[in-house]
């Protein structure tokens, strides 16, 4: 046997029992095709393999395999793995080529789900990693944007880029995250919020340390402000870092309304975020301990709606918030259309009846309701969850030590927040390290000409954005 | 991160510290209490205290809007522990609204029993205290079939006239500052049950913390000029003398600006106040043409010289009863030195002090017509 | 993970010294000045305010003198460990049990008024959980967090202005100190309420040079002093001297008195934001503890050295059992910290004067 038979063989018995697996074997030219039928683009495959293949004479052959745009390789071990992903080999006498034609057939690109806004791109990332970096690519139009290529995972061998802008962003940020992405040792990895999780400060927290986003024009604004950005085959979402607590109040639509309706969705969100943690606690709090502080005028039509409800307060408060985010959970799972019905059946069928049968008390489900509205103006799922299980604690502080246990929940809360970094700075950035400069980009959205540097946090070596005078 | 072991034991221990006192009894769950929204405190003739309080009823199934309980008992905590005995709630003080003393009870005076009221940190410095012109009990008690929501009735009647400055405001936090002050008496609206209805009896000035001397209603307007600035009111005023033809006015949306000097020492001291007043005339019945800026005048200093009239004689029947509701003390406090003041013997002095007032009524407008 | 170093930014300093000086203090403060000095004693606090900032103009002078060393190694460098341990010991013991005392007093007073029967025990491991779960971090997270704090907190001033319709200036008097006991408790007791600020020694090697430390610890006592004289003059104002001498937390009872459509007694509010203020201060001093009990014991972790300290402070804490009884302890511990604050500086200058201190290249 021949070596070319040798690694042939070798080559398809890495291949054993892949019935998807596409061997083509042209005998009279010494040739034999490997690849994956589905991943690779058929049109491009035989525009440019099989039918110059075919159409040359034997002596031509070597020609037009030179002018194909593949490269030769020549372990056995390089070569399976490029056609793990989605290149086809050819085999021709004693050489190997492997020409890339990857070409997933994925979704189209579509409009984000789970980030939607009305002014703005519509458009989102989705699967393949190229539409991906193409939809960057055609944003940030740089030979700066650089993009660092790793693989992830000990079978799924997933492509993940590091994408950042030279120049503006600190290579300190790059060479860490790299540093860790590298050091991961896992099987596989299927989405970037898991991929994030591997790599964060602190995996332990409950908040999320990374910021991810499946919208395109956000991705790019970060690279621009100096964040790094990362981005996986497979994963509509991509991340970017380092990030701050407040960021992820921030959504990019904001920059898309005049100034004033940006800062004051901004508003909007942070009241959002303390309504959502202590709303329902205070409800609690002061319905078990502190019923001094209720006004007269709501006194009576507090204690009247509580006065049927047969279990303490912050019971009750855990009961109509279970049943919230069992409709939530419940409406996210099924499609759009059922989800609606769960929506009417949890909103007014439990609602109205648990008030009526003396479950619960009306103003409660208004309090419940709304933190649980509340919860969802926040931009980032991801935050808008980890802020959801929080006002759990809290309520069970409430329910036992009052307004003073919801203080130690909030102060341990803070203490948490203060200690935990993004990538080792300081994840509470601007407001503690104190950074009044950038304040007007977090926690209102000035006009752009007051905007005219780069975050703090980026610690970009080249912080000014904007030269515009006027 | 070496010892991060240790450095997240907090969380988990926090936690069970937390459940460990799941079922610890301060708990005060809003239907289960009774919050009291007004109390009241009589003197019975053998020297106990008769108490009543009121509390609101909240079952959907009763008709009864209120539950009132009352006993007699020497001091008010063992009243309360005496009426927790007849109710299923538990009694707390945290919306304590009004506080009604009885006119027996004011009179021989309440200083035991602010000392209660202001050391339970449950009770809001906010509650209004009144006298009740009678029996304070009777009227908490009484079934008013107007005003099924009795308390919030008398709450709301307390508010909106020292809303007018037809009475003062009296809080607690403002009778017990008061009553502290060595330039200053306390004063407290005074009520009185009318049939079917509660009305406002006058102004019960004290001397110290002793009911002394009631003010009747139609000097309030004059004694709010006197106590202190303020922004919104209405005064009627009858000019007519005796014998003359029928002359009445009435200014409302008063402004009233006030200040005090003092000259003159020991038993010489005057004391002048000025009070400055601007409102609208909406009411006039005379002979006056409201539309000659010349006879407005007159009417300005009809009414200047009415309302200076009324405050001195008030001043008079004031010092009489030795009781300083409007704060002259504090004035004349501050214009001696530090000796002097602690030499004085400041209610001998203050029946013996000439207090004048000067009025400057000035009258904005006649409203729309000429 | 790259650790980088940071420094502590000069607001960070300022706020961190501000919420060590600010704690519980502050609700009792009006009636400690009027009991101590009497009618218009708020007029006192100008003298604390000058006697505090020489205070700090002494300890600047270490700081100069030393070249920005920690003290620690100033006075390693001078005197073996053996003699230094009784100081290390005496520190340590002061600085840890004035955290627990002014968490005990917290939380006596936070029972009083909403918990009058749960068991203050279980506040004061909670409390004590959490000032371990904040100083064990170390310096930098402590100033991050008081930073958070202060925001959380300094809106309280805000309600204040809801008061100005009850304060009269007529209240006040003309009179000036009369009828004070002008007794030492009192006097070291408002002295007391400033403390805080002597911490900044041990902050010597974690702020660069050119944050010019001293001038905000200044700055710091400044605005403390502004906050103190504003309360206390809203005090006296709003009550009157004739009962502020009667009352024992005028600040809850003037909170009490601020009503919104939606919301009364905004003292269930304040004395939950005072957590805040109180946690920075406990933090700060079991920080401190730590990093003397750190040189007795260097080779113990610091965690572990953390848990004895919160363990062993807490059951002395368990000693006094009544408000008066820690309010005695405060005051006497109070003192004692006073001679700290002016004895280490004197005693550091001394140490100095012998040898000379070289300049050392900047290092981190």
């Amino acid at each position: 046997m021949d070596h070319r038979q040798q690694q042939l063989s070798h080559i398809l018995r890495q291949f054993d029992d892949c019935a998807d697996f596409t061997h083509k074997a042209f005998p009279e030219l010494h040739a034999d095709l490997l690849y994956f039928d589905h991943m690779v683009d058929s049109q491009k495959l035989y525009r440019e393999v099989t039918a110059p293949i075919l159409s040359a004479s034997e002596s031509e052959l070597q020609n037009a395999l030179d002018r194909l745009s593949g490269a030769r390789m020549e372990a056995d071990r390089d070569i399976v793995v490029a056609i793990l992903s989605g290149s086809v080999a050819l085999i021709y006498r004693e050489q190997a080529y492997v020409i890339d034609m990857y070409n997933p057939k994925g979704r189209s690109i579509s409009q984000s789900e789970s980030e939607t806004t009305i002014t703005g791109p519509h458009d989102a990332f989705s699967e393949p990693v190229g539409d991906t970096l193409s939809l960057i690519r055609r944003r940030i139009k740089s030979s700066h944007l650089k993009c660092v290529r790793m693989k992830v995972g000990e079978i799924s061998k997933t492509d993940v880029f590091l994408l950042y802008v030279a120049d503006i962003v600190n290579m300190h940020y790059v060479d860490e995250l790299s540093r860790r992405i590298r050091g991961i040792e896992i099987d596989a990895v299927h989405d970037t919020n898991m991929l994030v999780q591997l790599i964060d400060d602190r995996p332990s927290s409950i908040f999320p340390q990374f910021f991810t986003t499946e919208r395109p024009d956000a991705i790019a604004s970060k690279l621009a402000a100096g964040r790094v950005v990362g981005i996986m085959d497979g994963s509509p979402s991509a991340f970017s870092a380092p990030t701050s607590f407040f960021e992820f109040f921030t959504s990019s639509d904001d920059y898309y309304q005049r100034w004033s309706l940006g800062t004051a969705t901004r508003a909007l969100r942070f009241f959002s975020f303390a309504v959502t943690i202590l709303f329902t606690c205070f409800y609690v709090s002061v319905t078990t301990f502190h019923y001094e502080m209720i006004p007269q005028n709501l006194l009576l039509t507090l204690s009247e709606s509580r006065s049927r409800v047969p279990f303490p307060p912050v019971y009750e408060a855990l009961l109509m918030e279970l049943v919230i985010e069992l409709l939530r959970e419940a409406g996210a799972r099924l499609p759009t259309k059922i989800g609606q019905t769960i929506g009417i059946v949890g909103g007014i069928v439990i609602g109205q009846a648990a008030v009526q049968a003396g479950f619960t008390s009306n103003i409660l489900i208004i309090v419940v309701a709304s933190s649980a509205i509340s919860s969802f103006v926040m931009p980032s799922y991801i935050m808008s969850a980890s802020i959801r299980l929080i006002r759990f604690g809290l309520i069970i502080l409430a329910g036992i030590w009052g307004n003073l246990g919801i203080t130690v929940g909030v102060a341990y809360l803070i203490i948490h927040l203060c200690h935990l970094t993004s990538l080792g700075s300081s994840y509470m950035t601007p407001v503690a390290p104190h950074k009044p400069g950038d304040w007007a980009d977090v926690f209102i959205r000035a006009p752009f000409k007051l905007l005219k540097t780069r975050p703090s946090q980026a610690k970009s070596p080249n912080p000014a954005r904007m030269k515009m005078k006027k | 991160m070496r010892n991060a072991r240790w450095r997240r034991l907090p969380l988990p221990l926090l936690l069970i510290a937390a459940f460990a006192l799941g079922g610890c009894g301060d708990q005060r769950i809003l239907e289960r209490i009774g919050f009291i929204q007004s109390t009241s405190y009589d003197l019975m003739p053998n020297g106990e205290l008769k108490i009543a309080v009121a509390i609101p009823r909240l079952e959907a199934e009763s008709n009864e809007k209120r539950e009132v309980l009352s006993t007699t008992a020497p001091t008010s905590k063992q009243a309360r522990i005496k009426m927790s005995r007849e109710t299923s709630l538990q009694l707390v003080s945290g919306q304590l609204r009004v506080t009604l003393l009885g006119r027996s009870f004011a009179e021989a005076g309440i200083g035991n029993q602010l000392d209660t009221q202001i050391r339970d940190p449950a009770i809001s410095p906010l509650m209004k205290i009144a006298v009740v012109n009678g029996d304070a009990e009777q009227l908490l008690n009484q079934r008013y079939s107007q005003h099924p929501r009795t308390d919030r009735y008398i709450e709301r009647i307390l508010e909106k006239e020292a809303g007018t400055h037809a009475i003062p405001k009296a809080t607690l936090h403002q009778f017990v500052r008061d009553y502290y002050d060595d330039g200053i008496d306390p004063v407290a609206p005074m009520i009185r049950k009318a049939g079917k209805n509660i009305v406002i009896d006058g102004i019960a000035l004290f001397r110290d913390d002793r009911f002394v001397y009631r003010l009747p209603p139609q000097d309030a307007m004059i004694f709010a000029f006197m106590r202190s600035r303020f922004k919104q009111g209405e005064i009627g005023i009858n000019l007519q003398h005796q014998g003359a033809p029928r002359e009445a006015v009435m200014v409302t949306s008063l402004v009233s600006q006030r200040s005090v000097k003092v000259s003159g020492s020991g038993p010489g001291t005057t004391v002048t106040v000025r009070v400055a007043l601007d409102g609208t005339v909406l009411e006039y019945v005379g002979g006056l043409k409201l539309g000659k800026p010349k006879d407005l005048r007159k009417l300005e200093r009809k009414i200047e010289a009415y309302v200076s009239g009324q405050a001195e004689a008030m001043m008079k029947n004031m010092q009489r009863a030795g009781a300083d509701g409007i704060g002259i003390g504090a004035y004349v406090r501050n214009s001696m030195s530090y000796a002097d003041w602690k030499r004085t013997n400041w209610r001998e002095l203050y029946s013996q002090i000439d207090v004048r007032c000067k009025v400057k009524m000035t009258i904005k407008n006649v409203g729309k017509m000429k | 993970m790259v650790a980088v170093k940071e420094k502590l930014a000069p607001f960070h300093i300022l706020v961190l010294i501000y919420m060590t000086q600010t704690g519980v203090v502050i609700l009792s403060l009006g009636q400690m000045l009027a009991q101590t000095f009497g009618i218009n004693g708020w007029l006192a606090l100008p003298f604390y305010g000058v006697i505090v900032t020489a205070n700090l103009l002494l300890i600047g002078l270490v700081y100069r003198m030393g070249r920005g060393k920690s003290i620690f190694d100033i006075m390693e460098r001078r005197l073996p460990l053996l003699l230094l341990s009784p100081l290390y010991l005496l520190l340590t013991m002061v600085w840890s049990m004035l955290a627990c005392l002014v968490s005990m007093e917290y939380v006596l007073i936070f029972q009083m008024i909403a918990f009058p029967t749960t068991n203050p025990v279980w506040f004061k491991i909670v409390i004590d959980l959490l000032a371990y779960s904040l100083f064990i971090k170390g310096i930098y997270t402590i100033s991050k967090a008081s930073t958070v704090f202060f925001y959380l907190t300094v809106w309280m001033y805000l309600f204040s202005s809801m008061l100005f319709h009850e304060y009269s200036w007529n209240r006040l008097t003309p009179f000036f100190f009369q009828e004070g006991d002008f007794a030492l408790p009192g006097m070291s007791g408002i002295y007391a309420a400033f403390l805080g600020y002597e911490l900044v020694m041990l902050l010597f090697g974690y702020v660069d040079r050119s944050a010019k430390l001293m001038k905000l610890a200044i700055w710091a006592n400044l605005l403390v002093f502004v906050s103190y004289i504003y309360v206390s003059m809203l005090v006296f104002g709003f009550f009157g001297f004739g009962e502020l001498r009667e009352m024992q937390y005028p600040l809850i009872d003037m909170f009490a008195y601020v009503k919104f459509p939606f919301i009364e007694r905004i003292e269930n509010l304040l004395y939950g934001l005072l957590l805040f203020t109180m946690l920075a201060t406990m933090a700060m001093y079991y920080w401190s503890a730590n990093e003397a009990s750190g040189r007795l014991f260097p080779k113990l972790k610091p965690s572990y050295r953390g848990i004895a300290l919160i363990a062993g402070t807490f059951f002395v804490g368990l000693i006094p059992d009544t408000l008066a009884e820690v309010n005695e302890w405060l005051t006497w511990f109070g003192i004692v910290e006073i001679g700290i604050a002016f004895g280490l500086p004197l005693f550091l200058i001394a140490l100095l004067l012998i040898r000379k201190e070289k300049e050392a290249p900047v290092h981190a």
